[in-house]
């Protein structure tokens, strides 16, 4: 069996910046910042420190650095923010129909904000 | 839905080969882990809004199954992660290297490089199961 394969030369045109172009970038900034804090945290607390050494004193202990609880917010917000617009975009892919889109869109966006503020009041208030 | 069915037969009969495994363990790995990342949002919530419940959490997380699916979402994470390096590093930078053959390439490295970061992490969280759940002293 053989392939061929064609050349391609480089092309470069321009972009007219809208919502998607944005969305677009974002999910390609957003994993590079994403790799430190995404695979710190599971290098940390999976593999590292082993879900059986976790409880409430641990979160505890965690949150009372600064550092820490920086480190929690951006990973809440980058990681889920990654996420859910990568369903998006995987959900507009499969219904391509823009009722579907929208209707999507405004789900995911609803579903995002309540989790993230959700999770941002519990790392801000910390253990009870 | 019809659309949905010829993406799921596309899926089965392209045969895109290195690139086209790699699109679809990125887009599988990318749905698992936020279903997974959801779940964990909420249930470490539970230490402010009910600290009572987290202990139950928590023991949920230390079940064998879910031990088990915790080392395969540690795979999802570093290939969802070096996969997007490289998709984030060629859009943005390098487009010249989206051409087949080192597409093919660049994806046999990203699967090589997220076992050879993989395997140790399994090997350690299979440790940590054998040691807490079947008495398995070191």
């Amino acid at each position: 069996m053989t392939t061929t394969t064609t050349t391609v030369r480089e092309r470069r045109v321009a972009v007219r910046q809208n919502y998607e172009s944005v969305a677009w970038k974002w999910m390609r900034y957003s994993a590079i910042l994403l790799i430190p804090l995404a695979w710190g945290h599971v290098l940390i607390q999976d593999v590292l420190v082993g879900v059986y050494r976790i409880d409430l004193n641990y979160v505890a202990l965690r949150w009372a650095t600064l550092f820490w609880r920086v480190y929690d917010v951006l990973l809440l917000a980058f990681t889920f923010a990654h996420g859910m617009n990568g369903l998006r975009q995987v959900l507009a892919d499969w219904f391509p129909a823009l009722r579907a889109r929208q209707t999507f869109g405004w789900i995911i966006f609803i579903v995002w904000a309540v989790i993230t503020a959700i999770g941002g009041t519990a790392i801000i208030g910390g253990v009870r | 839905m019809a659309n949905l069915r010829t993406t799921a037969t596309g899926y089965v009969t392209y045969r895109g080969r290195e690139g086209q495994v790699n699109y679809l363990l990125h887009r599988f790995t990318g749905l698992g882990t936020l279903l997974f990342l959801t779940i964990h949002i909420l249930d470490t919530s539970t230490v402010y809004f009910f600290p009572s419940l987290y202990d139950h959490a928590i023991a949920l997380y230390r079940n064998t199954w879910f031990g088990l699916g915790e080392i395969v979402l540690v795979f999802c994470v570093i290939f969802h992660g070096v996969n997007g390096l490289r998709i984030a590093a060629f859009d943005m930078f390098w487009p010249k290297y989206w051409n087949i053959p080192d597409e093919r390439a660049s994806a046999r490295w990203t699967l090589g490089i997220s076992l050879v970061l993989f395997i140790p992490a399994a090997v350690i969280m299979l440790l940590h199961i054998l040691q807490n759940n079947f008495g398995l002293a070191l």
